[in-house]
């Protein structure tokens, strides 16, 4: 039934390009001047946060449209920031050329990864993509000759032709990829996957008798939402310019799956949402004393209590209503 | 050395079974994960901490005291954050469990800071047993026995009194439970109210041997998921077992393997079993019809 709903919303043709259109212009064109306005700190903030919405968008598709909950994708976050990272320092391959072939590589890890979750549900599905990203953490942590081990790895800014990218070309080409990604997941989220997607979380039995092919459209869902992890991994290893395996825990899991869920399932506009959520709210928090953990903790449940549907459920209402 | 190794991956295991148990009965009748459930026991236990070593109460009593803390708790947690989830999405109920766990740490953070506290055991001096040339100490023994117990005392609550047979149906199909007269926001309140209680006793149990900081409960929390993921989780005796397998593998992955892979060896295995038996080695598939 919501399934239902929910693909009617989505392929629903938009009549004319409206205050959406207009509002996302506006968004872009602020976005696109932001360099010119912050300071160095404010434009790393935005630049991280331009990369989690590159992480919720991938991880939306997988848990708010296929319903699969997933607590590995830290490490599809890191596979990509090692092998982007790796590629450049070690191989000596282009910057753009070697984030591409991160994710690829993080593709194929995210498909293997969906294998056990074909039959699983729920918790046992968190549990066994949990076990899955502890497992791939390890082997970052171990490979010391690649990786460094514990130790991590500093890297020194790339370079695009010639081109030295600095925090503000950098924040450009976030800005560009998670354009992209945006344009990407909603298509995707719009066309025939998204909407087989759709019915497969609400049951797995009607898919099939519709001839979805349930088993390929998760390996899918895991694969492409493990694509947008890498390059966010790939974006961020040079933003912060230090890589540690400690960084990419189910600890930061747990926080790519708030983003989603706190911005709201299966929309776009939650991802981002999300995202900024979990990246601003704790800056202007660092200023109370003692307790900036209990006043986001607070946040996290009154804005579930309040807004289940997530922020942007609440923002859809309140447009609704008005 | 095997002997050794399994006696103390199961003195583990003990440990972390008893925060399974009180999570999984809050997952059976609710249907949600509750991340906050290390949390509400850890506060349990500083709560019996302050009564001994604030009020000067002896451990008999204070522990008590510190369980009906525990089963309050549950209560209220459920009345002010999760009664107004019920019929949401359950991701956004876990999620707000996430944000509890953070909330309930920094007030135990605030009220008793980050430093380790000893908890005392009454068992702490009794010389430990000596089962085949194996020693074990007393506690370990006494935690096996309480976990036993909370399990005999669940099945017996859930099976035989009108309370615990509403709360089984409840979490078979809420619409149908209701329409026999069956209060969801109640049985969710009962349900709650059973995890913070054994939660509480897990707590006491737990933290002579692992020290009482506001982390104590941090790593247990994650293999008692693993542990009841397992042994199939609508199963009390198959989380029990779970986690005492997830016990003794990682001594023995660790022993065997190789010490820095013991989690990841763990988990390898989980991922494995669950392959072939997705509901866990106990579990039984629950028959869903939409």
């Amino acid at each position: 039934m919501s399934a239902a709903i929910d693909i009617m919303r989505v392929a629903r043709p938009r009549a004319s390009p409206g205050w959406g259109t207009a509002v996302v212009g506006i968004c872009l064109l602020f976005a696109c001047a932001a360099p010119l306005g912050l300071n160095g700190y404010g434009l790393y903030l935005l630049t991280l946060t331009e990369i989690f919405v590159l992480v919720a968008l991938g991880l939306n598709l997988l848990t708010g449209y296929a319903g699969q909950i997933s607590l590995c994708h830290a490490s599809f976050f890191g596979v990509g920031a090692y092998a982007t990272a790796i590629l450049t320092q070690k191989a000596g391959l282009p910057y753009l050329l070697s984030l591409l072939l991160g994710a690829f590589l993080t593709t194929a890890i995210g498909a293997l990864a969906a294998v056990p979750a074909l039959r699983l549900k729920n918790i046992y599905l968190a549990i066994a993509t949990l076990g899955f990203g502890v497992v791939l953490q390890k082997i970052t942590f171990e490979w010391r000759s690649l990786t460094g081990g514990g130790g991590g790895l500093a890297l020194t800014p790339p370079s695009i032709a010639g081109y030295e990218l600095g925090a503000v070309g950098l924040y450009y080409l976030t800005l560009i990829l998670m354009t992209a990604g945006l344009f990407g997941a909603w298509n995707v989220s719009r066309g025939r996957t998204g909407r087989a997607l759709l019915i497969i979380k609400d049951g797995e039995i009607a898919a099939g008798s519709l001839g979805i092919h349930a088993s390929r459209y998760k390996v899918t869902a895991f694969a492409i939402s493990a694509f947008y992890a890498a390059i966010a991994g790939g974006l961020f290893a040079y933003l912060v310019r230090y890589i540690n395996p400690e960084s990419f825990s189910v600890g930061l899991s747990i926080s790519f799956l708030s983003m989603v869920v706190i911005g709201g399932l299966g929309t776009i506009g939650g991802s981002i949402l999300g995202a900024i959520f979990y990246v601003i709210v704790p800056e202007l928090l660092r200023g109370i004393k003692d307790a900036p953990g209990l006043v986001f903790g607070l946040l996290l449940v009154i804005v579930m209590v309040f807004m289940p549907q997530g922020l942007w459920g609440m923002l859809r209402r309140l447009g609704r209503r008005s | 050395m095997i002997a050794n190794l399994v006696v103390g991956g199961l003195a583990a295991g003990c440990l972390y079974a008893m925060v399974g148990i009180a999570i999984v009965i809050v997952l059976n009748i609710t249907d949600i994960a509750n991340f906050a459930q290390g949390e509400m026991a850890m506060l349990s236990t500083f709560f019996a901490y302050w009564l001994m070593d604030g009020l000067g109460l002896a451990w008999w009593q204070a522990v008590p005291i510190a369980i009906a803390f525990g089963l309050v708790q549950g209560i209220v947690i459920q009345q002010v954050v999760i009664r107004p989830l019920i019929g949401g999405p359950v991701l956004s109920a876990i999620i707000a469990t996430l944000g509890l766990n953070v909330v309930l740490n920094s007030v135990a953070g605030l009220i008793w800071g980050h430093q380790t506290y000893t908890f005392p055991s009454p068992f702490a001096f009794s010389p430990p047993f000596i089962i085949g040339g194996v020693p074990v100490a007393v506690d370990s023994v006494v935690n096996l026995a309480a976990a036993l117990a909370i399990i005999v005392a669940l099945t017996l609550f859930l099976r035989f009194t009108w309370t615990g047979l509403g709360l089984r149906a409840a979490s078979q199909n809420q619409t149908v439970a209701r329409l026999m007269g069956i209060s969801i926001t109640r049985t969710s309140a009962i349900a709650w109210g059973l995890g913070g209680l054994v939660g509480a006793v897990a707590g006491v149990l737990v933290a002579p041997s692992l020290f009482l900081d506001t982390n104590l409960m941090g790593a247990l929390l994650i293999k008692a998921f693993a542990g009841g993921v397992l042994g199939g989780l609508n199963s009390l005796i198959g989380v029990f077992l779970g986690c005492l397998t997830i016990g003794v593998a990682e001594n023995l992955a660790g022993a065997y393997v190789s010490p820095s892979f013991a989690d990841a060896t763990t988990f390898i295995v989980i991922i494995a079993v669950l392959t072939v038996r997705p509901e866990g080695v106990f579990g039984h598939v629950r028959v869903r019809k939409a």
